[in-house]
């Protein structure tokens, strides 16, 4: 795994990324990165903003695809992307995040949709790691 | 992990996995290939989920798997399951993000080599014309009542808007209106994404692409199509936009729930699912009916615009530049539909991922023209390759749930193509072999490259073969347009 803590696997059709992390958090964070590095967004010109989202999965997994798809309908309706995350897990598979977004220059190509293909949050030594499968 | 072993020969374009092979399977999983193209596909996943899919509660004959399979998420793209009604299950994975992602063909009567000067021009004004890529500008944005209205209408919402003539609409599967849809079963999210990109292509695999009509198969069939040897024809290939893509993403999620409930287990949660019968079941059928009349609805104004850009080339330098459609299929949809299973007639929800719907001859859905004849079925090849023209037939009725291939299927990642391909040295590679070129991004470019997929020609020759289509025209491109 690269030290960026994402990285692509070959899939014949779509997308699919690895992500890591040494805690739930961590992972989120990775995997949302390792999305927006796919996508190729580029930030434009403009402050930077914060934006508050909570939202609840009924598992890790439901929760990781939730937080994906936010991001994804955020960053196509309101034509953004984002920078800093700070991303608190609580009981029940609650997420309150903090993010940072500036406007939206490009997308290099766009994703339709996240997947819960083969998906599983396993443990490993180092922490947390899930294989996320999108549709391009 | 499926081995050629596994696979029982039916015939030299049949195998079969029996459902001995696997404790969980409910029906067995056929599949049309010859031997290359098998072991081409035993190279990725797309059997294994084969596989998986046969396990869905209430599926009946077989989980049928086309030759351009390839993998894909839950169900294999490329694959055709049928569930009988009232207690069988719907899977909106099995159906795909891009609901109603489908195939437009239009046909002028320009001969190709007087139209030739001016294809430069042609390829301009339609990526002038046709918005594609990421962003939306030019679309026809919509007010949610006007949403709704297209929801309920398809394309006759773009008929009554001006979008369309009134002879496309026979020559669109469904009429271009699947009955059912209710906007109530969108969520708002859906409608938020849709509302402004009706009208629009699109990036990915996307694509509008004029072709030279080069050879005809059966002359009856493609003298009512409106197809001639040496004309010039259009494709559309696009499907719902975020609209599709976020009713799928809502109800993949709202039956993870479902599945628990119904007490349904699954190989991968990608393929949950809810009973037809069941309130959940009903609600995703009228969401699902909604994106495909938004994406009838899509292709109808892309058609209007290509329309509009052959008059700004060709009007007062040619004749025989109107297009008249030919047909408009589907490639991921779930449809209700009468079949004989076992020589049992039974009503059953089929799902059709990357595979066509090819109904054969007496289909009352046709109109008169076409009935005697069989659906058209139109398979686009990759881009710079082949296209077919083919009808369904008998076969496909008694065999494939009256279904085919619908494509070329991937062999390549993309990430495989990119480093194989660079985007610039494809374009001129195209445009040496007379092929115009326009294309938002030159990496996507390369993505899309034909080495990234099976030869088309191959698929075509398995399903007829196998008797579940057959051919009418074979196209060949002349300019692209990818977003």
């Amino acid at each position: 795994m690269a030290a960026s803590g994402f990285e692509e696997v070959e899939h014949t059709a779509d997308w699919a990324l690895r992500a890591q992390g040494a805690s739930l958090e961590e992972l989120l964070e990775n995997a949302a990165r390792g999305m927006l590095s796919l996508i190729g967004a580029k930030p434009g010109e403009g402050e930077a903003t914060t934006w508050r989202l909570e939202i609840q999965g009924a598992d890790a997994e439901s929760l990781l695809v939730a937080w994906l798809d936010e991001l994804l309908y955020r960053m196509e309706t309101q034509r953004v992307t984002f920078g800093g995350m700070r991303i608190h897990v609580g009981p029940d598979q609650r997420l309150a995040a903090e993010i940072e977004e500036r406007p939206l220059l490009r997308v290099g190509h766009p994703i339709k949709a996240v997947t819960y293909h083969n998906l599983a949050v396993e443990k490993t030594r180092e922490g947390l790691t899930a294989t996320v499968v999108f549709d391009v | 992990m499926v081995r050629k072993q596994d696979l029982r020969r039916i015939s030299p374009v049949l195998w079969e996995i029996p459902v001995s092979f696997r404790d969980d399977m409910r029906v067995p999983v056929r599949v049309y290939a010859d031997e290359k193209l098998l072991e081409a596909a035993l190279d990725d996943r797309s059997i294994e989920q084969a596989v998986n899919a046969s396990t869905l509660p209430g599926l009946v004959g077989q989980v049928l798997v086309m030759p351009d399979v390839h993998q894909g998420y839950g169900f294999p793209i490329g694959g055709v399951a049928a569930t009988r009604l009232p207690d069988g299950v719907i899977s909106p994975g099995g159906i795909g993000y891009d609901i109603n992602c489908g195939v437009r063909l239009m046909a002028s009567s320009l001969r190709a080599e007087e139209a030739e000067p001016h294809l430069r021009d042609l390829a301009q004004a339609l990526y002038a014309n046709c918005p594609s890529g990421v962003g939306v500008k030019g679309s026809v944005p919509l007010t949610l009542k006007e949403l709704d209205q297209v929801c309920r209408l398809g394309s006759e919402w773009a008929l009554k808007n001006g979008y369309a003539q009134a002879e496309d609409l026979p020559r669109t599967e469904e009429g271009g209106r699947i009955q059912g849809a209710d906007p109530d079963a969108v969520s708002s999210r859906a409608k938020e994404r849709g509302r402004p990109q009706l009208g629009t292509l699109g990036a990915g695999n996307h694509f509008i692409e004029v072709d030279l009509v080069e050879k005809i198969y059966h002359p009856e069939a493609a003298s009512v199509l409106g197809l001639a040897e040496g004309g010039l024809a259009l494709q559309i290939h696009c499907g719902s936009r975020g609209f599709g893509h976020q009713v799928c993403s809502d109800y993949v999620r709202e039956f993870q729930g479902a599945v628990q409930r119904y007490a349904i287990r699954l190989p991968d949660r990608e393929l949950v699912c809810a009973p037809l019968n069941s309130p959940e079941g009903k609600r995703y059928l009228a969401a699902m009916a909604c994106a495909a009349n938004y994406a009838f609805a899509n292709r109808q104004i892309l058609a209007h615009h290509a329309r509009r850009s052959f008059e700004q080339v060709f009007a007062g330098r040619l004749k025989g530049w109107p297009l008249r459609q030919v047909y408009d299929i589907a490639h991921n949809m779930g449809k209700i539909e009468d079949h004989a299973v076992g020589g049992q007639e039974m009503r059953v929800c089929v799902h059709r991922k990357g595979a066509t719907r090819a109904f054969g001859p007496g289909f009352e859905g046709l109109p008169p023209d076409l009935r005697p004849l069989g659906q058209p079925v139109l398979v686009p090849g990759s881009m710079g390759t082949a296209s077919w023209v083919l009808l369904g037939t008998e076969g496909s009725m008694a065999q494939s749930f009256g279904s085919t291939c619908h494509g070329a299927g991937r062999v390549m990642s993309r990430h495989a193509a990119k480093r194989a391909v660079r985007g610039d040295q494809l374009r001129r590679d195209l445009e040496a072999r007379g092929i115009h070129i326009q294309a938002g991004s030159l990496p996507s470019l390369a993505e899309e490259a034909p080495q990234a997929y099976k030869e088309v020609d191959a698929v075509v020759d398995i399903v007829t073969q196998a008797g579940i289509a057959q051919k009418v025209a074979r196209l060949k491109p002349v300019v692209v347009i990818k977003g």
